[in-house]
């Protein structure tokens, strides 16, 4: 039988896809490494989507969203952008409308929103176990909807109070002198709880309940993985698992370890993460401080507006006033978003998954439950009534073959019409004025300082100055190892990471933008961070010792 | 309307403006509100009238405002005489004894009022309230206790509307001598922990979600002046948290003395503490927010605390008003930002 293309009419296609963008950029933050077919359908359809429907929703002048490609388990996009000048008057006219309800209460609009989306997950957690095969399919179908939604709301919401953001930077750099690298613009955006934030610390809270309980040894001297076993030994035991089941169920349940990937277990699934987190604040006598730490950013932040205010003249204030409340909303948004959409979301599709994986694998369709990732909905609509009577096995080998290839050999960063350099792409993109793009995406672009003789550069994304021990962190699981005090040098960083926050003196990223994961964190727990030095992890190594001084974005190597 | 002599603020509202005059009649509109009011009673211009006929003193002024003139005063170049004329009239009119019938309904009342206030005797300030602006000064007495010296303070505050002043503008004006259309409150002495204003919009940045309570100890002439630095707390109406509050050092305060108000020092142990506990300062919050709902318009009002009661028993006022500030129109505001928007995608 013929193996169809991952994610039909979408596939990366050299031959035509030039005529619609000279280049297409990888997206490093979310498919490295590269994702399994199942996802990549999701994320390469209905992200795609999500970012046409907002940037038509807001009618942005400039930008229509992003194209997307798959090409080898990696997300390749390419920015839509309105040529015409013409259309983009009268975009702009209509924009003018559609921004309206963000500057008056964009809060208001997001509550809104989540209490959407968690009444469709709800109707979702139908026991799979039970369902008739109809039922499953329906449940899967309906999840496609839900996941389609998610980034429709995602993507709206992301344009709108971006746009706020980039402008908010604009208007500092015109009126103070300062723009999102600088410090005084961190603490204009620290010192707000988000929901992220609060399922941290109710882990740490765990963690404490364990101590009380007098569960610290057993915490101590049990492997995370094995811990469910040994707390269900003693009555004690049973009864903070009953605590922590709840937890799960209610708060932090749906976590992934990857935020864009469904191939590994949600924390209701598989608690170890959840346990190793709580071990790891007992080990290491992590104590939950950020809603201390908090006040002491939002009295900074205070104070810092109230200068700041005091510089802009007195009729300006107002507006100014209005763009800066609407770009710090975008603070908490970007951290507060990923719990409600992305990492919700994704947990529901991998729940609907994986219940059809279990029949497809028990009627004989499959091998194995986890095989279901190599497959598309359009295969599970084939044999989703009677999965008896169809063999996917071999679609699921020849595509389990090729991810097992593309993740041995990685994806370029980019692909390029021959003749198109680089600064040309970085041209079209920032010609776009697409605030994710710029924002979160791409980042600021680090300038070297040779007075300096720092021995790497990036971009800060929080300030302040620490000198530590490099930890170089690719994955979850290697988290464990650092100890407090220590640097850590990554990729990129994921939401499931933040607690270990609390014990990092700073964080180093190869990518990130001030809106970023590692920047929105680091500016909460008050560490320093510096983003976009694109080889921090190939420069820095394992127990190096370092000076980080983000103010500057600069990097020292101290035992060379 | 149906005119009575005395009446209780309660009875009062802005239409009775002409019937007891603006302080009487703005006072009847708090309590309508359900702003608590230092209690007391108002003498309507009727009982001004009744006063003057019953004791013939209407025909008196007359005649000796008359019997000058014949005689050949100059009402605008002898001043002199016209100084010892207007003496000569007040004193006629605060000799003459209250007509037994007003007497009886001002002592009624003021029996009345020391029963609910609780305390025999109740010190009272006595006060005019004109209906229209008049020229000249009204009097005002503070401290005044028991029966006799309140109808003596009441006679008081009508001689008063006859100053030189008023006289000789009534004479150029072709009006009658007595005319005087004065009403009189007579309300009880507050005893003054702190007092102060609140204003329920932040006025100079048009900010409609804070309210700044300003406060000193003693009376709030001090604060009203801005003689000294007043504590200052700014409050977010909508989550009702005092957002950040500044304690002045209150070096002065005003306290009433024998025939007035008097400039004291603030005892040094006191100058730098908060003149109101945080839940007086919410209170007061609240209260003005529910005068503005009333209103529709953010409010300027002043407020005072009284040591003698309980809170929230203890907190009075003393004045509602429209706020002054600077507008900020929320649309043109917006617009404005929308604008800024859309340079940044014409960039």
């Amino acid at each position: 039988m013929k193996v169809y293309d991952c994610v039909p009419g979408l596939e990366f296609d050299e031959s035509v896809d030039f005529d619609v963008s000279p280049v297409w950029f990888q997206d490093a933050t979310h498919s490295v490494p590269p994702w399994t077919p199942m996802f990549g359908w999701f994320w390469v359809n209905f992200c795609r989507h999500g970012m046409q429907y907002g940037a038509e929703k807001l009618s942005l002048p400039t930008v229509k969203g992003w194209d997307w490609r798959f090409k080898d388990g990696g997300g390749y996009l390419a920015l839509l952008i309105v040529q015409d000048p013409e259309e983009r008057r009268a975009r702009e006219e209509r924009f003018k409308v559609a921004i309206k309800p963000f500057i008056e209460d964009f809060s208001g609009m997001w509550k809104g929103f989540v209490d959407e989306m968690v009444g469709k997950y709800d109707k979702l957690k139908i026991n799979l176990d039970t369902a008739t095969n109809i039922e499953l399919l329906e449940n899967f179908e309906e999840t496609i909807n839900v996941c389609r939604r998610m980034w429709e709301i995602h993507m709206y919401m992301m344009y709108g109070v971006y746009t706020a953001f980039v402008l908010f930077e604009q208007m500092t750099k015109q009126l103070l002198g300062f723009d999102d690298s600088g410090p005084q613009f961190h603490k204009l955006m620290s010192g707000f709880d988000n929901k992220s934030f609060q399922v941290d610390k109710g882990l740490f809270d765990l963690a404490r309940k364990a101590e009380e309980m007098g569960l610290k040894d057993l915490f101590l001297s049990t492997e995370a993985a094995n811990m469910k076993t040994a707390l269900l030994q003693s009555p004690k035991g049973q009864e903070y698992l009953k605590t922590f089941d709840d937890f799960m169920e209610k708060e932090a349940g749906w976590r992934l370890e990857r935020m864009a990937e469904i191939n590994v277990p949600t924390w209701l699934e598989d608690p170890t993460p959840a346990f190793a987190v709580i071990k790891m604040a007992i080990e290491k006598g992590m104590s939950y401080n950020l809603d201390e730490d908090r006040k002491k950013h939002e009295a900074e932040r205070l104070a810092t507006e109230k200068e700041l205010l005091e510089k802009i003249a007195p009729e300006q204030r107002s507006w100014f006033k209005t763009i800066m409340k609407l770009a710090q909303d975008s603070a908490w948004f970007s951290e507060e978003h990923n719990h409600y959409l992305d990492l919700y979301a994704h947990a529901m599709v991998r729940r609907s998954a994986m219940g059809v994986g279990t029949r497809f694998a028990k009627e004989g369709a499959i091998d194995a439950r986890d095989d279901i990732l190599f497959l598309i909905p359009d295969e599970v609509r084939r044999a989703g009534i009677n999965p008896g009577m169809f063999n996917l096995r071999s679609v699921v080998n020849r595509r389990k073959a090729d991810w097992e290839q593309w993740c041995k050999q990685g994806n370029a960063p980019a692909y390029m019409k021959e003749g198109f350099t680089f600064e040309d792409a970085m041209k079209g993109l920032v010609e776009s004025m697409d605030p994710i793009a710029l924002k979160v995406v791409v980042g600021s672009m680090p300038v070297a300082r040779p007075e300096l003789k720092a021995d790497l550069f990036g971009v800060c994304g929080s300030p302040g100055t620490v000198e530590g021990t490099v930890k170089v962190v690719w994955t979850e699981a290697e988290l464990s190892k650092i100890v407090k005090g220590d640097i850590m040098v990554a990729p990129t960083t994921s939401p499931s990471w933040t607690p270990v926050f609390s014990i990092l003196g700073g964080v180093i990223v190869d990518r990130g933008a001030s809106l970023s994961h590692a920047a929105i964190v680091g500016r909460e727990y008050g560490i320093p961070v510096v983003m976009n030095t694109f080889e921090g992890t190939k420069v820095l190594k394992d127990g190096m010792r370092i000076r980080l001084d983000a103010n500057m974005g600069a990097i020292y190597i101290l035992d060379k | 309307m149906n005119v009575k002599e005395l009446y209780w603020l309660d009875e009062l509202s802005k239409e009775h403006n002409d019937v007891v005059g603006k302080k009487c009649a703005n006072l009847g509109e708090l309590v309508k509100l359900g702003l608590r009011v230092p209690y007391g009673f108002a003498l309507s211009v009727a009982a001004y009238e009744t006063f003057m006929e019953q004791t013939g003193l209407k025909d008196t002024v007359v005649q000796i405002v008359e019997k000058e003139t014949k005689a050949g005063l100059d009402v605008d170049k002898e001043i002199d005489k016209m100084i010892a004329l207007s003496a000569n009239i007040r004193e006629t009119i605060e000799r003459c004894d209250m007509p037994p019938g007003l007497a009886r309904q001002i002592s009624d009342y003021y029996a009345e009022l020391q029963r609910k206030v609780g305390i025999t005797d109740v010190p009272c300030a006595v006060r005019s309230s004109g209906a229209v602006s008049m020229p000249g000064q009204m009097e005002t007495y503070l401290n005044v206790r028991g029966e006799s010296e309140i109808i003596r303070h009441v006679k008081r505050v009508w001689a008063s509307a006859f100053t030189t002043r008023a006289i000789v503008f009534r004479i150029h004006n072709n009006m009658p001598i007595s005319w005087a259309p004065i009403g009189i409150a007579v309300i009880m002495m507050i005893e003054a922990k702190s007092a102060g204003v609140i204003l329920t919009v932040l006025p100079s940045a048009g900010d409609l979600e804070r309210a700044i309570v300003e406060g000193n100890f003693g009376l709030g002439e001090s604060v009203v002046s801005g003689e000294i630095t007043p504590d200052s707390f700014i409050v977010n109406k909508k989550d009702m948290c005092v957002e950040s509050r500044s304690i002045g050092e209150k070096t002065k305060m005003v306290v009433y003395g024998e025939s007035g108000t008097t400039v004291e020092d603030v005892p040094v142990e006191l100058r730098k503490t908060s003149c109101l506990e945080d839940h007086e300062i919410l209170e007061i919050v609240r209260i003005a927010k529910d005068a503005e709902n009333h209103f529709g318009n953010p409010q300027d009002m002043e407020w005072v605390v009284d040591k003698r009661f309980v809170f929230p028993e203890n907190i009075f006022w003393v004045q509602a008003r429209g706020a002054k500030y600077t507008k900020q129109d929320a649309g043109k505001n917006e617009d404005y930002v929308i604008d800024l928007m859309l340079q940044l995608f014409r960039k």
